[in-house]
């Protein structure tokens, strides 16, 4: 019997492991990547709204509607910074700095679209949804669930997400302005469905339906995957 | 992280250190050639075929011994009946009064290890074989084993290269891909000195073997298992003669395949327990150092992996289920339009579990070299989608079995 066995076959064991963290380590860094190109792509987009919003005012209300969706690229990015939190963990640096990223670009959209349905005089039906992941919000995976299979049946609605324990002074003043408090009696998720007051804790599918009226006025279509 | 995860973790490292260490060995050791070359001396042997209710297989299993390359005149087939309730005595009656070279002894019944020792005790001969009667050699398979003894006088048994008879089933092809792994494992431990089992598919012992350290012992049912315990207790040294090739049949039920894998490893826990200063013994070489500790930790690994495994698809089944009934959401199928590589699971378990597999898929290639045997690519998917599910069966039943010191039964 050789010891010098046993320890090669160990060194070469912990290599493999080694070498299968560092694979995985380096495929999440490309995930991370993916989302910080997708994060400038839509950046530029929204740059290039605001500018053609500038440009026409409300001189072509058909062009200003068409441009102005950015939603499919932020649900998008949605369901793969949930990917990224789940391998990396919701506390990661890398993770939380595009989290921001995306609240902000949601936020800017939000204004966007708020900007030019005063101007076109159009109705769109939009949710702003607070969620936490921290733990106190068990219902926020299964409102989320809600939320993606209506924004799937319902293509026109607008969901914006927000991490309600972000700590982004942007998004803090929407919470502000929106009133959106949460407390005892108050408790997350909460929903903010066009600009009326919040509307606290989980809501079925017929519960959502019943909350957003509005949602008869817009089309169906067939079912999509976006989840949050 | 899920802190269940690092079990599984625990069992990958050491399957992957197992799989690891069998290749270093193979590296080290590769296995000769078949060649064509006889021995110098041809001693004589005696073949016992101990049987109960074999009727359907024992005279082929005769006629395979009969059959064999080895001169007549120092070959000698004694047929044990213990006790059979079918046609089996009557068959090997008609055998032996046709045969003057077959012995046949019919016996009350007693367990395989009291017809192994009768035919221990009415035999000369210098070395002793047996071949279970649901079991057929190969024609050269005797001059191959006989080989590997005259290579070295130390060597006390051997064991053959076993392959599955005819697979033609989904169960028989999936064993038959197990048994090629275990070609290639079992040649390995041999070039370790860790062989841990002299199988009752013609394992060849020299007759010194039971005058040193006495006769098979009924050792929970598994004496092919504790005599090869108890040699390496005793420092008597065993081979595999991976050229020496043995059929053997396999069970052709899932219910058949559990009883015979629950005795088996059930007769593995209870002999560990029996031999258990050899663990971590370096007196015991790499059988006390690496099989016995890694034979152990497969067999907690496996009923560990199987828990969590299903602890977690349970889980998640009723949390969807319970999902849907929450949310009132209509089922439906997520679409895979959106689907793209950034969705596909790339952890760090999932590469570790490629390696194990391809590292098995290799082993399995290597035992197939070895020993030629009869695999297609459906048998590789069944063993893959089978095994994993019908294994973790009668390791949990080996487990209670060993904990209540209940033998497994035979049948």
């Amino acid at each position: 019997m050789t010891w010098q066995r046993y320890f090669i076959a160990f060194v070469i064991t912990a290599a493999i492991f080694g070498t299968a963290f560092y694979i995985a380590s380096r495929i999440d860094s490309a995930r991370i990547a993916d989302i910080r190109s997708t994060e400038e792509n839509i950046s530029i987009d929204i740059l290039s709204s605001e500018t053609q919003f500038e440009l026409l005012g409300n001189l072509d209300c058909q062009t200003l509607s068409q441009n102005s969706g950015l939603s499919d690229e932020l649900n998008s990015i949605a369901s793969q910074l949930s990917v990224a939190e789940s391998n990396l963990g919701s506390d990661n640096p890398e993770v939380l700095q595009l989290k921001e990223q995306y609240s902000l670009f949601e936020i800017k959209d939000y204004l966007l679209l708020q900007s030019i349905s005063q101007k076109c005089g159009i109705k769109p039906v939009y949710i702003l949804y607070f969620y936490s992941n921290e733990g106190n919000c068990p219902d926020c995976s299964r409102a989320g669930d809600v939320l993606t299979y209506l924004r799937e049946t319902y293509p026109g609605l607008r969901v914006y997400s927000f991490d309600y324990n972000l700590d982004l002074s942007a998004l803090k003043t929407l919470e502000s302005l929106r009133k959106v408090q949460v407390n005892a009696q108050n408790q997350l998720p909460a929903f903010v469905i066009n600009n009326r007051a919040p509307a606290y804790g989980f809501k079925d599918l017929a519960g959502m339906q019943t909350l957003i009226p509005e949602l008869k006025t817009l089309a169906t279509s067939t079912a999509t995957s976006t989840r949050q | 992280m899920d802190i269940w995860a690092l079990g599984i973790y625990a069992s990958l490292f050491l399957s992957l250190y197992f799989e690891v260490f069998l290749f270093i060995s193979f590296f080290e050791r590769r296995p000769y050639k078949k060649t064509l070359l006889k021995p110098h001396r041809y001693p004589t042997v005696s073949m016992l075929v101990p049987c109960f209710n074999e009727e359907r297989t024992l005279a082929q299993t005769v006629d395979s011994l009969l059959a064999l390359d080895y001169p007549q005149e120092k070959l000698e087939v004694v047929i044990v009946d213990d006790g059979s309730t079918d046609r089996t005595r009557a068959i090997g009656e008609e055998l032996a009064r046709k045969n003057p070279r077959i012995t046949f002894i019919h016996k009350e019944n007693g367990g395989k290890y009291t017809a192994l020792n009768l035919g221990i005790e009415r035999s000369t001969a210098e070395l002793v074989g047996c071949l279970d009667a649901d079991s057929f050699v190969a024609p050269d398979a005797l001059i191959e084993v006989v080989k590997s003894l005259e290579a070295d006088p130390a060597i006390m048994a051997v064991t053959p290269a076993m392959k599955v008879y005819r697979p033609r089933t989904i169960l028989e092809a999936m064993q038959a891909v197990e048994y090629t792994f275990g070609i290639f494992y079992k040649k390995m431990f041999d070039n370790l000195a860790a062989l841990n089992v002299l199988p009752g598919p013609f394992s060849i012992y020299r007759r010194d073997v039971f005058k040193k350290i006495g006769l098979f012992r009924h050792a929970h049912n598994t004496e092919d298992m504790e005599i090869a315990f108890r040699m390496h207790a005793n420092g008597l040294k065993i081979v595999n003669a991976h050229t020496a090739f043995v059929y053997t049949t396999v069970p052709k039920t899932v219910r058949g395949l559990i009883k015979q894998r629950t005795r088996w490893s059930q007769g593995f826990l209870q002999n560990s327990r029996d031999y258990k200063y050899m663990y971590f013994n370096p007196r015991y070489g790499n059988f006390g150092m690496l099989v016995l500790p890694l034979g152990l930790s497969a067999f907690v690994g496996g009923i560990y992996t199987a828990g969590y495994t299903l602890y977690r698809s349970a889980s998640f089944a009723w949390m969807r289920v319970s999902d849907l009934w929450a949310t009132g959401i209509p089922p439906h199928l997520p679409v895979a339009a959106n689907f793209t590589w950034y969705y596909i699971n790339t952890s760090m378990m999932v590469f570790l579990i490629v390696a194990v597999f391809c590292m098995t898929i290799a082993s399995i290639a290597l035992g197939h070299r070895i020993a030629q045997t009869e695999l297609r690519a459906r048998s590789f998917v069944y063993y893959f989608a089978l095994f994993g599910f019908i294994a973790p069966v009668w390791l949990a039943r080996a487990a209670v079995g060993a904990m209540l010191s209940r033998d497994a039964s035979w049948r």
